[in-house]
């Protein structure tokens, strides 16, 4: 039989908070974060709406290493900091080298990208900052959080665009699974609000001009976020012999590969990753009480998904509860997948489905119970959480209650 | 007695250093600074510029060689000295 694998910690940060308790406050409230942008440094960029993190808490992050990170390896840090504190580890010479850390990364640390072609280009500059190559790199976060802990086991970066948290978690699962570490912080990054990103998506036209309204049929498109979120990970007998607070299981997890469009999403892709995901769990569609939808916001995606949420769960598709929370966090890119776990987490453990925020219009094309602008009390014995991608390349994640 | 250039380069460490730190001189170690080893060739890389001169530095070649302040002063005061 295989290695049971628990989350016991849990830390993150976006537009609704700086703790993951702060999160899941806010989502259970229904509160959205999405506003007008603050940064001053977007330039000439038209993009009206955004969810960022107006001031970073006290991090503790000593200068020296500071100066080497983009803004996406801060995040990562200060939430895989707390989220090994939430679990009471201690990490030290008898135990580093069996635990490791994997980073989901969307894009990658563009800030110093920016500012080098704008010294460069603009301001006459001879050459790029010394920290470029490593501030940059997709693989920082996790070397950044390894060095912050302490960590000498299995160590790497994943990306697989907005689904690299989810991706990140199931592969620190399998490394648990398959015997290289005993304990794995995963989770994922990104810190998009830079003009260049921004004008990226602009020139998309998938940015909604207002907010986030998953499911609604006025909705506009989506709404870009910054944050990171990451889960400490181990087995269930480690977990149990150190006396741990075990939060929930990681049942299993499914992927596919649409392999048909760069970005325009299939059904069967993101339905053979679900199907996959509770063959995998052992689970029955019957037993999954909350879905954390992908629910980007854009006509295609939500559409898309309700039709494979149906094929895959059939008459229950109508009973589950289903939320999209990036109505209320945005789309955080690399860290969506790690934010939306606490989502499925806290639900399981407080009875509450987090809502989807924003909401005003029903779409017939989106007809299952999206949990309107209010939480909903229900018990929930296991939750699926979905992350679908550019490249269509999708990983969904069940969890179930310990 | 500190010359101009390494009052100059003492002047641009401290911009680099944890504020409160302790007096930087020319016998000060480099791995005591709580800067980045990058940073502080960053530092003589700025110093390119303002002398017009070529450093012709691998990184890790440079730091294998300088133990304390002194001794980047004195590399940066070798390189003026070819140039000239």
């Amino acid at each position: 039989m295989r290695k049971r694998v628990v989350i016991t910690g849990m830390g993150g940060l976006c537009g609704l908070g700086t703790s993951a308790a702060e999160i899941w406050n806010e989502m259970r409230a229904g509160r959205s974060a999405i506003g007008p942008i603050s940064n001053p440094a977007l330039h000439d960029t038209r993009v009206a709406s955004g969810c960022e993190i107006k001031t970073l808490p006290d991090h503790g992050v000593e200068r020296k290493q500071l100066v080497a990170m983009d803004r996406f390896s801060l995040l990562a840090v200060i939430a895989a900091r707390e989220a090994a504190r939430n679990a009471g580890l201690s990490i030290d010479e008898t135990n580093t080298q069996r635990i490791g850390t994997i980073v989901g990364v969307g894009v990658c640390g563009w800030e110093v990208i920016e500012e080098n072609y704008r010294a460069i280009l603009l301001e006459g500059k001879s050459r790029a900052g010394i920290f470029s190559v490593p501030k940059a790199m997709p693989g920082a976060p996790a070397g950044h959080v390894s060095m912050s802990l302490g960590l000498r086991g299995p160590v790497f970066g994943v990306t697989s665009a907005c689904a690299s948290s989810n991706h990140a978690i199931a592969s620190a699962v399998d490394q648990i699974r398959l015997g290289r570490a005993d304990v794995m912080l995963a989770g994922g990054t990104d810190a998009p609000m830079v003009w260049g990103i921004l004008k990226g998506w602009e020139a998309l036209r998938v940015l909604s001009p207002d907010t986030c309204r998953p499911f609604s049929a006025d909705r506009q498109g989506l709404v870009l976020g910054e944050g990171a979120g990451m889960v400490v990970l181990e087995s269930y007998d480690h977990a149990v012999a150190r006396g741990a607070d075990i939060l929930a299981e990681v049942a299993g997890s499914g992927f596919s590969g649409d392999a048909s469009d760069i970005v325009a999403p299939t059904i069967e892709g993101p339905e053979r990753a679900m199907r996959a995901c509770l063959a995998d769990a052992g689970l029955n569609p019957e037993e999954i009480d909350y879905l954390n939808a992908h629910g980007t916001g854009t006509k295609a995606n939500d559409q898309i998904e309700t039709s494979a949420i149906k094929r895959v769960f059939g008459d229950h598709a109508y009973k589950l509860s289903v939320s999209s929370t990036k109505s209320m966090h945005a789309h955080c890119l690399g860290a969506s997948g790690a934010l939306e776990l606490i989502a499925c987490v806290m639900a399981m453990r407080e009875g509450i489905v987090p809502p989807t925020a924003n909401y005003r219009e029903p779409d017939p094309d989106c007809d299952l119970d999206i949990t309107p602008n209010t939480a909903r009390e229900r018990k929930v014995r296991a939750a699926i959480s979905n992350a679908f991608a550019f490249g269509g390349t999708n990983a969904v994640l069940a969890l179930k209650a310990v | 007695m500190a010359d101009q250039l390494a009052t100059e380069i003492i002047g641009k460490i401290k911009e680099h250093a944890e504020p409160g730190d302790e007096e930087i001189t020319v016998t000060t170690e480099l791995t005591s600074l709580g800067i980045h080893s990058l940073e502080l060739t960053e530092i003589i890389f700025d110093l390119e510029e303002q002398y017009g001169i070529e450093i012709e530095m691998n990184t890790v070649d440079a730091w294998s060689n300088l133990k304390n302040v002194g001794d980047m002063i004195e590399a940066v005061r070798a390189l003026i000295a070819k140039k000239n």
